[in-house]
């Protein structure tokens, strides 16, 4: 179910989604294009590109559901990472508090 | 892997043999599987409040050196049950060894403590399997619902709290159960896989718990608390469809002994609170859904 979310209204656990840095970071040395990321995820967080070199990008990151990296696991050449889960964890109480 | 905190009380009565030997298993145990704590007996006679508060939730292994069961007296004064209870003679029946009623330990008498040590940790983990196998007992839960279209959606009233990646944890002292809401498996449709993770480990909260598989997605479980793996719901393996048909009791996913659950409800919602969350990501989800079949019939 793809959809689209205004990131400037949208929140997280009570903190603002376009305070919150959690996307998928795609490592190009390793990405062989192959896009599985792109099919599985339903948030349409990725898209391609017309860059030979960089045929599939990170178009919609606040789309990204905070902590989910269910798209890694569909990634055989290992090319995706994301935050560090406990460092998002604190910014976003960090966030709720101000 | 110990489901809940296990105590070994030795009566460590340094003027025997026996008691030296109640010394010496107790060592041989916790050298052996570290998580369990070992009680002093002086100490927890004189009251420390330490062992007092711990022994209240714990398993306890009791180890008498001689008849007199001295540690035993200990607890039962408390009004407590062991988990287990071991004499020293009888022992040296059992594995038909000499006792050699020296204070400074012969081998045989340390081989004797080697074999009742292992005798404690296989029944530990037995009696752990066993946990791991039953069906959790869950009291009548009272539900928020809403259906939406041709869907159904349940929230508990009480007892659970919720994160937005649509997971739940209903604690219950130092452990709780994790699993997942009504609406992911709404979501996921049939499931029918699930990837559990081993016993044992460490999860932060927000970390991945395991997955499951369903006819149209792959979804990971996102915990909402930290803590250590202790059980995980095994039939699932057999039985996916739990997490359809009864995803807030027979379909748990995992037990973990929780690290710090005050500081992780900072971030999760009660009952009443992921209700409204979910109604309002469904309605969300549904209008946008409306919007693209407008626009295809257009």
């Amino acid at each position: 179910m793809s959809k689209s979310y205004d990131a400037d209204k949208e929140t997280f656990m009570g903190a603002p989604r376009n305070k919150i840095p959690w996307w998928p970071t795609i490592d190009y040395e390793k990405c062989n294009f192959c896009m599985e990321c792109d099919k599985f995820c339903p948030h349409n967080v990725y898209a391609k590109t017309d860059n030979e070199k960089q045929l599939l990008n990170v178009k919609n990151p606040y789309n990204c559901v905070v902590f989910c990296r269910a798209c890694a696991k569909t990634c055989a050449p290992d090319a995706l990472t994301f935050p560090v889960k406990s460092e998002i964890s604190k910014l976003i109480k960090k966030l709720r508090s101000q | 892997m110990t489901t809940e905190i296990v105590c070994i009380l030795p009566c460590n009565g340094l003027d025997k043999s026996l008691g030296v030997i109640t010394r010496e298993v107790s060592l041989q145990v916790i050298e052996k599987k570290s998580d369990v704590q070992l009680i002093c007996p002086v100490l927890l006679n004189n009251g420390d409040e330490r062992y007092e508060t711990l022994i209240q939730t714990a398993k306890i292994i009791i180890i008498n050196g001689c008849m007199t069961r001295c540690p035993t007296k200990l607890i039962e004064k408390r009004n407590l049950k062991p988990f287990k209870q071991i004499l020293i003679p009888d022992m040296f029946k059992k594995y038909k060894v000499k006792s050699a009623k020296t204070l400074i330990l012969n081998e045989e008498n340390i081989k004797l403590a080697e074999l009742i040590a292992d005798e404690i940790i296989t029944d530990l983990n037995k009696s752990n399997q066993e946990k791991d196998n039953a069906i959790r007992e869950f009291q009548e839960q009272e539900f928020f619902d809403i259906t939406v279209d041709k869907y159904y959606f349940t929230v508990p009233k009480d007892g659970y709290f919720f994160n937005e990646n649509d997971c739940w944890i209903k604690p219950e002292r130092n452990t709780a159960l994790l699993g997942i809401t009504d609406y992911l498996q709404n979501a996921a449709a049939d499931i029918l896989f699930v990837d559990l993770p081993e016993l044992g480990c460490k999860i932060e909260q927000f970390g991945d718990i395991g997955s499951f598989e369903s006819s149209k997605t792959i979804l990971q479980l996102i915990s909402p608390g930290s803590g250590k793996i202790i059980a995980v719901n095994k039939s699932l393996e057999q039985n996916p469809e739990y997490l359809n048909q009864d995803p807030y009791r027979k379909g748990w996913f995992v037990e973990i002994e929780l690290d710090n659950f005050e500081e992780d409800k900072e971030l999760l919602m009660n009952g009443s609170e992921y209700f409204d969350y979910m109604k309002n990501k469904i309605m969300k989800e549904k209008n946008h859904l409306d919007q693209i079949n407008d626009e295809r019939d257009v």
